[in-house]
């Protein structure tokens, strides 16, 4: 009996593994912090074409990081890496104000999708360092998620991939909250 | 209590609600309830993973395999028939699930290690199945590589000592691929349909080799490489060349006697191939306007379908005159564009010189002297061509009209002919490969000698009792050189529906005028010219630049079609 207790601590506590699909426009930032989380070093890298994926391990937790080339000719492939997805964050390049509606635009075709209704939602407000960049409120604000999404657990935090600033607390939050998240579809499904 | 609760080393995967309603289309079709397989509820089932595509036809054929597992034959039974539907209509994104290792085990999950005596009902048709694939999917689909464990699974079995029962060939015939002419876009989408699957089910194995896969898929996909343009050009092509094929076999069948026997199955069946890629023609000349080489091909290979086939309703009404009087010159040279090089070209070159070995088949004049321009091409090789603005329109009602051989321009031939090798050897052009070569040779040595004479500014290109040809030719500089081409009508009829092509080597552009017009009065000097620049033409190059023209003309109802290379003199 005290065996199965512990299996059960195991499997609540323990290794676990999940997908986090990782978008944006071109020149967001995905592939540095990609690279940031799993090298802690700052990668420079030409823009994606294709994708690139890592598995970065936090708190017990197995993420496998898609990160997807975000150019133009490469976003309608996106919807090829959704399914089994957990988790998506959206970088946003909070100084690129310009392409912030070209942003707002493809993140909620994203996650109009069927297969994405119910994946949590992390937005990295990135370059956080530059002047003039949008506060991580302002671009939450912009995006709007109060009115549009009912169903659907989402967070903006802001960052910066250089010094890994908020790279953390974002994968903490997604742990967080995709743990209750199971625990309840799990016992809905029972 | 908190038994709910269990997380698993799989990433966590939410239900989907879209497998859900596939779940129940498939349990609805594979229902006890039912007498035997119902065609429209399986047809039902193929539209939903056609449609939905994504996961779905991996969901379905998970779900129909472990229906074919179930203990209850009639639900076996019914699922492997839902299961040959789906591969019978969804292609590619469905044969890929169906060559997956884990669906392979699992379908011959029930099969014991050494093959029963007697196989059951199941085993039977799973075997029936397997066989299938084998045969068509694994040889005739466009992505067979891919089908690797279907192939192995069959060795597996025929190694373990089971033995495949014999498929019906009609049954085999609904795998093979279709022979169609396919528009760029049609086959875009097929493309994108496949690809977008592979990508998928790459992703979702996710092992290394797989990664590196989608990667490299992906940039085909989002167009980063030029496979897909260059794939679906490949495919046009090969289409083409198998319906100009078609298209000979079938002039050949219909000539080949005098009252050919119309009910004739093959005949029926290349007249129906032929007749339906008609539209498709429109359909990618629509498409790829800007490819001149293959709208050129196909306009002219359009025209030569256009008459096969009017002769083949001639014939079937039993109008057997008419229909001897319309002589189809063969495919390769109907179309002159066909020999800018190419696999394409070289293929038909063959089939065209098989053609002409049969007796049966009597070429028209400007047939046969165009084979030995052909000849020459492959001297020359690689010509592009540029019309005049009037020509060829799809309607297809062109010069080929009723083209009676002209005894008299081939008597004069000869006698040209001679004359032609008294003055000058001819260095520029290779000697004739047969002996009954015609006007294309006198021409050729006509311009042989031509070179030689006097340097007026004039030079005769040709000149037959109907209709004389010359160029003016001038040197605008260093590499350009100005043509002027002047026809005049030497004889006493009136010469109308001129057209005039010239091609040039593929290393230099040509740029031609319309025509002044395409009717000469009889007698008429200089009735129509033209006038043109040829880029890239620079002085002192080492050969002499030569040309290949081709002008059609009708006289009193007649046509003529003459052609033949000229050879420029230094300019």
């Amino acid at each position: 009996m005290g065996n199965s207790i512990s299996k059960v601590m195991v499997k609540m506590f323990g290794y676990r593994e999940m997908k986090i699909l990782m978008l944006g426009l071109d020149n967001a930032g995905k592939t540095t912090i990609l690279y940031k989380l799993k090298l802690n070093k700052i990668k420079t890298s030409a823009p994606t074409v294709g994708f690139n994926v890592e598995t970065v391990s936090f708190r017990n937790v197995k993420f496998n990081m898609w990160d997807v080339g975000g150019q133009d000719r490469l976003r309608p492939l996106w919807r090829h890496y959704f399914p089994a997805t957990t988790a998506l964050i959206f970088v946003v390049d909070s100084h690129d104000i310009k392409r912030l509606n070209e942003a707002k635009e493809e993140l909620y075709s994203i996650i109009s999708d069927k297969e994405m209704e119910d994946v949590v939602l992390l937005v990295l407000a990135n370059k956080q360092d530059l002047k003039d960049a949008m506060s991580p409120h302002e671009i939450s604000e912009y995006l709007d998620f109060k009115q549009h999404l009912k169903n659907q657990l989402w967070c903006v935090i802001g960052s910066n991939a250089l010094t890994g600033q908020g790279l953390v607390e974002g994968l903490s939050w997604i742990t967080n909250n995709t743990k209750s998240n199971n625990k309840k579809k799990t016992s809905d499904a029972t | 209590m908190s038994q709910g609760i269990y997380l698993t080393d799989q990433p966590v995967r939410r239900a989907q609600p879209s497998g859900n309603q596939l779940i129940r289309k498939i349990q609805r079709a594979c229902r006890l309830t039912l007498a035997e397989p119902d065609l429209g509820l399986n047809l039902d089932v193929a539209d939903y993973v056609n449609a939905k595509q994504g996961a779905a036809p991996r969901d379905a054929v998970i779900a129909i395999v472990k229906l074919i597992n179930s203990r209850d034959t009639h639900t076996a039974v019914f699922a492997l028939a839902l299961l040959d539907v789906l591969v019978k209509n969804c292609g590619y994104p469905l044969h890929l699930q169906i060559s997956r290792k884990e669906f392979l085990n699992e379908l011959v999950k029930r099969f014991p290690e050494r093959p029963p005596l007697r196989f059951t009902k199941v085993q039977r048709l799973v075997l029936t199945a397997i066989e299938e694939w084998y045969q068509t999917i694994c040889k005739h689909a466009a992505y067979k590589e891919d089908m690797g464990y279907i192939r192995d699974m069959h060795r597996l079995l025929k190694y373990k000592g089971y033995i495949f029962p014999k498929i019906k060939e009609e049954d085999m015939a609904v795998l093979r691929p279709g022979d169609h002419l396919k528009t760029p876009s049609e086959i875009q989408k097929e493309q994108e349909i496949a690809q977008a699957a592979k990508l998928e089910e790459l992703i979702r194995r996710g092992r290394p080799e797989d990664l590196k896969e989608a990667n490299k898929l992906m940039k085909v996909m989002a167009g980063f490489k030029e496979d897909n343009v260059i794939k679906s050009k490949q495919l046009i092509n090969d289409e083409l060349s198998k319906l100009k094929r078609k298209a000979d076999l079938f002039k050949d069948m219909l000539s080949a006697s005098e009252s050919p026997n119309m009910e004739n199955e093959t005949l029926v069946e290349l007249y129906s191939a032929l007749k339906v890629s008609q539209p498709k023609f429109q359909k990618i000349i629509e498409e790829e306007h800007d490819d001149d080489d293959l709208v050129q091909d196909i306009l002219q290979f359009n025209d030569t379908v256009n008459q096969v086939v009017q002769k083949y309703n001639l014939l079937k009404n039993g109008s057997v005159e008419e229909a001897s009087q319309i002589t189809v010159p063969s495919i390769s040279t109907s179309s002159p564009a066909v020999t800018q090089g190419g696999a394409l070209a070289n293929e038909l070159n063959l089939i065209d010189f098989g053609d002409d070995d049969e007796p049966s088949t009597s070429p028209p004049h400007g047939g046969e002297s165009s084979t030995t321009v052909d000849d020459l091409l492959g001297d020359l090789n690689n010509l592009s061509f540029s019309q005049p603005s009037q020509n060829f329109g799809l309607g297809g009602s062109i010069s080929l009209g009723a083209a009676q051989p002209t005894s008299q321009v081939a008597s004069s031939a000869g006698l040209d002919l001679l004359s032609g090798f008294s003055e000058t050897p001819s260095a520029t052009s290779p000697p004739p490969p047969r002996q009954e070569t015609s006007a294309a040779n006198l021409s050729l040595f006509d311009d042989a000698s031509n070179i030689s004479g006097p340097a007026s500014t004039r030079t005769e290109v040709f000149s037959s009792e109907h209709l004389k040809i010359e160029f003016e030719i001038t040197r605008d500089n260093e590499s350009s050189i100005r043509l002027a081409s002047f026809f005049s009508n030497n004889g006493l009829a009136p010469i109308s529906e001129l057209t005039f092509m010239v091609a040039v080597p593929k290393s230099m552009a040509l740029k031609l005028d319309p025509q002044s017009g395409n009717y000469i009065r009889a007698g008429e000097k200089d009735g129509v010219t033209q006038f043109g620049n040829i880029e890239n033409a620079f002085f002192n190059a080492n050969k002499p630049l030569k040309v290949k023209w081709k002008a059609t003309f009708c006289v009193q109802g007649s046509t003529f079609e003459e052609t033949a290379v000229f050879t420029f003199p230094q300019v």
